[in-house]
């Protein structure tokens, strides 16, 4: 039923329930604002709800934070904003011509080389930190090396066991964000300090922070775009191949314009995760590279319950989520592909 | 020269096989039409001849080039499609110079082929909209103006008409054909429609579970089907069947059903059908072929459950004996359901088929 469909006073009840809900939602973004304009006086006081009414605004919470006292602001704001961009185009770029790839192409995988590809990684990896005494950088640098070549290899030969296809490997993809974060951030942390003590420093740089997120944030962009992808006609590609366009060219010149909604909205939910990612954040930067969310979570620990402080933060947090999804929802028209087919 | 040639062409999607080994030649500047119901194999065929298909076997042939292996692009075929496969983000100008563009042909060289499409296509006023800006029938105008410049050895069109309504599908048959007089390139066409392969076709081919039933100009699939498939799918409505046998009664033949239903043969036929005399065989009638009322016809008695006046003649629908049966009887007859009617039959017009193998008898 429609909400168009109501009567008399059903229709007041609706839109009773509709204002109680936005109120609802709305409260705390306001609560929020409220309280980084007041002065510390007027937060531990009781509960005030109205400028200028309830209580005299004061803007010395966003003085401390935009002055610096409240630690490197603008370093972190740019930090994150340079990230969370390009470690969101980077993504979905990626991403998504791995997701064309397994929704256009078949690809088959052994079984046997993938079990042949883990052994030989752990096991190689085990063996020359173990017996061999070499580091542990190196070792696991040639044991994946071996893996992989090992792997390429084998798949080229009639092996055994079964053989996995393109949903195999797009649940192998998904798979990577079903066990807690927490699992890789320290494993990638120790990772990062063996790979910087041989002279390659990953640990708080910007490649080290953006290729972390990339990593975590392809399993999802393959997974959304595959979807819009198959929801494509196909048709209109094989035209284009009968037609004697290259398949880069389909791809960049036809594929990627019909699905951008799609990509918009891929592009968004990235930015959205790694803008207010936390735990890698936390791990891989200490300086230079911090992010906001860890600035935000600093401002309550440093100096005990400073909500003031903590609000203003987190507005700056927000507001350029909000701005950015604003923008995007414009270009995240449907009907993009109406007229290709029927 | 754009003969296409398939010599013992297959095809089987994993362990099913669609196309037992199938040979067909088209020949430069035919119009050659693929029909049969669906499934039957006929796009597929047609995907292969395009390289959207791979063969599982055998050998395809474009003028003199071997292009079994050969990616689609370099095939320089041209597909239309059903669903029109137009490139929704481009207006139809840049829809149709699109694969020019690609292959670096020159600006001026683009808009002058695109505008001579556009010309011969009666695209002239919408070259700047877009596809959701067009209607169905300018849309496959479109698709097949993108075909056109691209100077192919061979057209393919899979089902182009199936998505337009009655009235525009008429016109574009007419279109068509027409482009094919002015173009004279060969032109392979899938329909599953059988009027339109009857319309527009130099030579129909009926296909069968990936089989060719029969492969001949219009007129002759239907004066002479070579077997019960070709017979019951080509004609609307469609050849009415009676399962019988030939019998000897004195010097002449005649066909007698289970039930009763007898029908003489005239001498002019008896002859080539004396050999299946006590075989099973099957009757064919086309209700279109039981309306001339001569006093020497043989007559079927009909029992009529339905009549369906249609103006410049009427369908008397019921049955024969036990076997459905449609006449085609003059307009204006006072026919009403649960009359029994008695249908003349041109004995001329009659076809033959063994029950045992559904093939074409007494031709």
């Amino acid at each position: 039923m429609s909400v168009r469909a109501l009567k008399g006073n059903g229709r007041w009840w609706a839109l009773a329930g509709c204002l109680l809900w936005l109120a609802f939602t709305f409260f705390p973004l306001y609560w929020v604002a409220i309280t980084s304009f007041k002065s510390p006086l007027g937060v531990v006081g009781g509960p005030t709800f109205i400028p200028f009414v309830d209580f005299e605004p004061s803007l010395s919470a966003w003085n401390e934070l935009l002055s610096g006292q409240r630690g490197q602001f603008y370093n972190t704001f740019i930090a994150s904003t340079i990230v969370g961009l390009s470690a969101s185009l980077l993504a979905t770029a990626i991403g998504s011509m791995a997701a064309y790839a397994l929704v256009r192409f078949d690809f088959e995988l052994k079984l046997l080389t993938a079990l042949l590809f883990v052994i030989v990684a752990f096991g190689g990896y085990l063996i020359g930190y173990n017996l061999l005494g070499l580091r542990q950088g190196p070792s696991l640098v040639y044991a994946f090396v071996a893996a992989l070549t090992l792997a390429v290899g084998s798949s080229r030969v009639r092996l055994p066991g079964p053989v996995l296809g393109n949903s195999d490997i797009v649940f192998w993809f998904v798979s990577q964000r079903m066990f807690p974060p927490i699992v890789a951030a320290f494993a990638l942390f120790l990772m990062y300090t063996e790979i910087g003590k041989m002279g390659f420093k990953l640990v708080d740089t910007y490649i080290g922070l953006t290729f972390a997120y990339v990593a975590f944030s392809l399993p999802i962009v393959i997974w959304l775009m595959r979807d819009f992808f198959e929801a494509l006609p196909v048709e209109v590609e094989e035209a284009a191949m009968v037609d004697n366009v290259p398949t880069w060219r389909i791809f960049f010149g036809i594929v990627l314009p019909m699905s951008k909604p799609g990509l918009i909205a891929t592009f968004m939910i990235t930015l959205a995760f790694v803008w207010n990612e936390f735990l890698f954040a936390l791990f891989l930067t200490s300086s230079r590279w911090q992010t906001l969310p860890i600035l935000v979570a600093g401002q309550n620990s440093q100096r005990g319950d400073e909500w003031w402080a903590i609000s203003a933060a987190a507005l700056v947090a927000i507001i350029p989520m909000v701005i950015m999804a604003g923008i995007l929802s414009r270009l995240m028209r449907s009907g993009l592909l109406l007229g290709a087919i029927k | 020269m754009s003969q296409v040639r398939l010599q013992q062409v297959t095809k089987s999607f994993g362990g099913v096989s669609v196309i037992p080994p199938l040979d067909l030649v088209i020949a430069d500047k035919e119009f050659v039409v693929l029909v049969g119901p669906s499934g039957c194999g006929k796009t597929t065929t047609l995907r292969m001849i395009a390289g959207l298909e791979q063969a599982t076997s055998g050998e395809i042939r474009i003028g003199d080039r071997d292009v079994t292996a050969l990616r689609p692009g370099l095939r320089n075929c041209s597909m239309v499609f059903q669903n029109y496969a137009l490139y929704p983000h481009m207006t139809v100008a840049e829809n149709i110079g699109y694969g020019m563009k690609v292959r670096g042909t020159t600006k001026a060289e683009i808009e002058k082929a695109v505008s001579e499409a556009a010309r011969i296509l009666n695209l002239g006023a919408y070259l700047n909209r877009k596809p959701n800006a067009l209607s169905g029938g300018q849309r496959q105008r479109v698709a097949i103006g993108r075909a056109i410049v691209r100077q192919p050895d061979v057209f393919l069109f899979d089902e182009p008409l199936s998505n337009l309504d009655a009235k525009l599908r008429i016109e574009m048959r007419t279109e068509i054909k027409l482009l094919h007089r002015r173009l004279q390139t060969t032109i392979v066409y899938v329909t599953h429609d059988q009027v339109e392969a009857m319309t527009m076709a130099d030579r129909v081919v009926v296909m069968n579970q990936g089989r060719i039933e029969q492969a001949a100009d219009p007129i002759t699939l239907y004066e002479l089907p070579k077997n019960l498939f070709v017979a019951a799918f080509i004609g609307a409505p469609s050849m009415n069947f009676l399962e019988g046998s030939l019998e000897q009664s004195g010097t002449a033949l005649e066909f007698r059903t289970a039930d009763g239903v007898l029908v003489p043969i005239p001498p002019s036929r008896s002859g080539k059908l004396a050999d299946a005399v006590g075989n099973p065989v099957v009757l064919g009638i086309r209700p279109e072929h039981t309306m001339t009322a001569v006093p020497s016809f043989p007559t079927i008695p009909v029992k009529v459950a339905d009549v369906e006046p249609l103006g410049p003649h009427t369908l008397a629908i019921g049955t024969a004996g036990s076997a459905a049966f449609t006449a085609q009887v003059p307009a204006g007859s006072a026919i009403v359901h649960d009359d029994i009617i008695n249908v003349p039959i041109d004995p001329e017009k009659m076809h033959f088929f063994l029950k045992s193998t559904g093939e074409a008898i007494g031709r």
